[in-house]
């Protein structure tokens, strides 16, 4: 029996419900020589990656501002190129995931696993973010410059990620490589099950994870510091402590090459 | 091993490096002077070297040598390196190695990217778009099971 009001669906997904069917590209962007102005209003997670590719990729455009991103899903996803985008409001979750080279600002706040296993860029939120922020991260700089949620980090293997305000549980929980400079407290489980990296806090520590330790302070912490919050005009950076791991729970060495490159 | 007769176990190849997969090597590994002009800021995004960052030289099988991740294999280098530059030698001849798409992964890109990309990555202006085009590969006398 048809329902009450039915009316033709506007987006044709595929069976499951995941995938928009049409991938044509609207092309409706406002194009100033290597300067865009997309409009995410009317269109879908599909549409809005679509049209930036084909900015980036195929109209030689270095610089898009995307307006009414709504928090919408998965924008910004896998922009393999060097360029500039702002998002002109909240993204929702893996916002700016699987990128190579993109320098992004998210005026507004953003879900679960922003710039999760971005390879190089620069990703940063003017507000808060939530769990699992920088997941996986290989390389680059994710900045937050409010709060970010639990489990930061998770399985980071390079790169740098600074949150200005406070983290939740399991900071950095399995960290392999990088950095993480989180200025406010954070939550219990810092650094549970880390393998490598550097973690630095500012604030109070709820409790340490399993085998992450108190590091010693040298030059090149101060340099590391000093230099991305000059890059990222932060500010003067807080007293900092230096966290690492213990490496009492595992050991490179012992394992197996293939594994080894995993985290190179 | 009992009742293994002639069997052997086959040869497992545990350290792949780059002239493995390329099945040569390059001009930059041999000689320094290839590199030594690569602006490493210039050739990564932000304000500083970002990514490369986290490269390091290491060794493979007692050679000097970068890890490429785009292609996860070793690019051994076999030119003196000046002390105390190590890791910048390291990361010139891997941007080198990138630039010139020579990495194996790039050169994969041309037929099985499956979206819309640039072949030689962030780091080369205005390289050309593949992956437009990806046909879902066929399996000849092979029919999809019913469900």
């Amino acid at each position: 029996m048809d329902p009450v009001n039915a009316e033709e669906p506007t987006v044709r997904m595929d069976e499951r419900g995941l995938v928009e069917l049409d991938d044509s590209i609207p092309k409706t962007s406002k194009i100033d020589g290597e300067r865009a102005e997309l409009d995410a209003r009317e269109m879908t997670t599909r549409k809005i990656n679509a049209e930036l590719r084909w900015l980036i990729y195929e109209q030689g455009v270095r610089d898009v501002t995307v307006l009414n991103p709504s928090a919408r899903h998965s924008l910004g996803t896998a922009i393999l190129a060097r360029c500039r985008i702002r998002f002109e409001g909240s993204l929702g979750y893996f916002g700016c995931g699987l990128i190579d080279g993109p320098e992004i600002v998210i005026t507004g706040r953003v879900g679960w696993s922003v710039a999760e296993n971005m390879m190089s860029g620069v990703v940063v939120v003017e507000h808060n973010a939530g769990s699992l922020a920088g997941a996986a991260l290989r390389g680059g700089d994710l900045v937050v410059k409010g709060d970010v949620g639990a489990r930061t980090g998770i399985d980071q293997k390079g790169g740098t990620i600074i949150a200005l305000g406070n983290a939740a549980s399991m900071t950095g929980f399995m960290m392999q490589r990088g950095r993480q400079i989180i200025c406010g407290d954070v939550g219990p489980g810092l650094g549970d099950s880390m393998y490598d990296g550097t973690i630095y806090v500012g604030g109070e520590v709820a409790a340490l994870g399993i085998d992450c330790i108190e590091g010693e302070w040298d030059d090149s912490d101060t340099e590391l510091i000093e230099r991305k919050f000059a890059n990222h005009e932060l500010g003067k950076p807080p007293d900092l402590r230096k966290f690492v791991c213990g490496k009492k729970l595992y050991n490179y060495d012992s394992l197996e090459p293939s594994e080894r490159k995993l985290v190179l | 091993m009992s009742g293994a007769g002639d069997v052997r176990e086959p040869e497992k190849v545990v350290s792949i490096d780059a002239e493995y997969l390329s099945g040569k090597r390059f001009p930059y590994q041999e000689d320094i002077s290839l590199v030594e002009d690569i602006d490493l800021e210039t050739a990564t995004p932000g304000k500083d070297l970002n990514w490369l960052e986290d490269v390091e030289l290491l060794e493979e099988e007692g050679t000097p040598a970068v890890f490429d991740r785009y292609s996860n294999s070793f690019l051994r280098i076999y030119f003196p390196i000046p002390e105390g530059r190590e890791n910048e030698i390291a990361r010139k001849v891997l941007m080198a190695h990138l630039t010139g798409g020579n990495s194996y992964g790039i050169r994969l890109k041309a037929k099985h990217a499956k979206f819309p990309q640039p072949e030689l990555g962030p780091w080369v202006e205005g390289s050309a778009v593949v992956g437009a085009d990806w046909k879902p590969p066929v399996l000849e006398g092979w029919e999809p099971p019913e469900h």
